[in-house]
């Protein structure tokens, strides 16, 4: 469970998030929605512990994101907006590999995770290929797969479709329904809604930094507007 | 670009360890006496390297044309004296013979590069090297090869925004301006995401390094690095080859 408690957040003199609390309960699928500067991923980043709040508490598994970084980075898997940004290596599998390596686990048990990760996002087998010659799809699966090798509880995907067509959404969706499936929690920062309403267990609208709505996707609909996100068609 | 490319040739599968090893030997035995027969033999085992790393000397070249262009430089500015005759060719040439020697040491270099994943490099240094220096060693040699291609990239992408736009009718100061603000401030962008993925992904120090291990071809390849090295104590103008 991910609970964020009265936080606060700020870049300079603009606060971007205003005394924020939420809760993400352990197999949920969440929606953050919000149009850009809304202070989505600032919120995120708060999770697994990459920025530090000006005021509150962010608790994952009842334990301190700031205080225990390492704990809350290996319990939520971060997808970056951009999977560019986020690889560190050259091929699929070595990058795959990079997060388990850091926890200092067998070599046995990362060969496992690496395997199961890619298999996980319908990559298996393709461990030696170079990251930059697959195509946007792909990389942004690769960047999954790179979150799952830590074995999250929590998977947290930054505008994930962003610049994918629609075979690569798809395949991206898949990918994302069979870690639900799985009893992964699944939170998506987006502005694009479109296939996630009747995926999602509940939408939340953030605009300036504050929570306009939390509430099921069916109530969210009519809401949306008022925060200048467009209803899917 | 230069990076690493899978494969599985005979370059691929040694040891990154004997792989150091060898550009260490091939390193000393070209900045030995620079003769002709020498410079034959370094490029004959340059171009042996590289072929056997299925990679091509054009490649490589390529990958390497900056270095290069500021090595041809080198025996250029040797040719101009101040004054009269203004233009000597001895020391063109002696100049030249010494530039030269650095070519075989590239295309050796870009081998490796092609040939042995990061990681594998990593493990080697942290491997060899004990101790907090060898960690920074490994952490700075895996960053600096995965991100200096990055890095070229992005410049490429500014040069080609540049020129999209009719920038190439703009003055080469103008030019070098733009391109030298917008890269700094990439490679700085490039550093920060860096360091956040990073962070996500609980960087450590000292991590589980890839597997490592010597077979009898390294073994060679160490015995081949320790010959190449000791080739500078030998005078092989002297031998029948090259009388």
């Amino acid at each position: 469970m991910i609970t964020v408690r009265n936080l606060t957040h700020s870049f300079g003199e603009a606060v971007v998030l205003d005394d924020i609390s939420l809760q993400i309960e352990d197999g949920e699928w969440v929606v953050l929605a919000g149009p850009n500067g809304s202070g989505k991923t600032t919120l995120v980043r708060q999770f697994n512990a990459l920025l530090e709040p000006d005021e509150g508490t962010v608790l994952v598994n009842g334990r301190d994101a700031h205080e225990e970084p390492v704990a809350a980075r290996t319990s939520v898997g971060m997808v970056f907006q951009s999977p560019r940004d986020q690889f560190v290596a050259a091929t699929v599998g070595a990058d795959v590999a990079f997060g388990p390596e850091n926890l200092g686990l067998s070599h046995e048990e990362i060969d496992r995770r690496v395997e199961e990760s890619l298999a996980a996002v319908n990559m298996g087998g393709r461990a030696d290929e170079r990251i930059d010659e697959l195509s946007g799809g792909e990389q942004a699966r690769v960047a999954i797969a790179g979150a799952l090798a830590m074995e999250p509880d929590h998977l947290v995907l930054d505008e994930p479709f962003t610049g994918l067509d629609w075979p690569a959404r798809r395949s991206l969706l898949d990918a994302l329904d069979e870690r639900d499936a799985a009893g992964t929690s699944i939170v998506v920062v987006t502005h694009d809604l479109r296939d996630l309403f009747e995926r999602a267990d509940r939408i939340v609208g953030i605009a300036d930094g504050s929570i306009s709505f939390d509430c099921p996707p069916e109530r969210a609909r009519e809401k949306l507007p008022d925060i200048d996100v467009r209803n899917p068609d | 670009m230069l990076t690493y490319s899978p494969g599985e040739t005979i370059v691929h599968r040694l040891d990154p360890r004997s792989k150091l090893c060898f550009q260490l030997g091939f390193a000393i035995a070209a900045f030995g006496s620079p003769t002709i027969p020498r410079l034959f033999g370094l490029f004959a085992v340059g171009f042996a390297v590289v072929w056997l790393a299925g990679f091509t000397v054009r490649r490589a070249l390529r990958a390497y044309w900056f270095v290069l262009l500021v090595l041809a430089l080198g025996p250029l500015i040797a040719a101009v004296t101040i004054g009269s005759p203004w233009l000597r060719l001895d020391p063109a040439l002696a100049s030249l013979r010494s530039v030269t020697r650095i070519v075989p040491i590239i295309l050796v270099s870009a081998a490796y590069i092609h040939a042995t994943p990061i990681r594998d490099t990593r493990a080697a240094v942290q491997r060899t090297v004990p101790g907090k220096a060898g960690q920074l060693l490994g952490v700075g040699v895996a960053l600096t090869f995965r991100y200096v291609p990055v890095l070229r990239e992005d410049l490429r992408q500014i040069q080609e925004a540049i020129s999209v736009r009719g920038g190439d009718s703009r003055s080469v100061r103008d030019r070098a301006g733009r391109i030298a603000t917008l890269s700094l401030a990439r490679a700085i962008g490039r550093s920060d995401q860096l360091a956040v993925a990073l962070q996500a992904r609980c960087f450590a120090w000292n991590p589980t390094l890839p597997r490592l291990s010597f077979s009898r071809m390294d073994y060679l390849v160490v015995l081949c690095s320790v010959l190449l090295a000791v080739t500078v104590l030998l005078p092989l103008e002297t031998l029948v080859l090259f009388p």
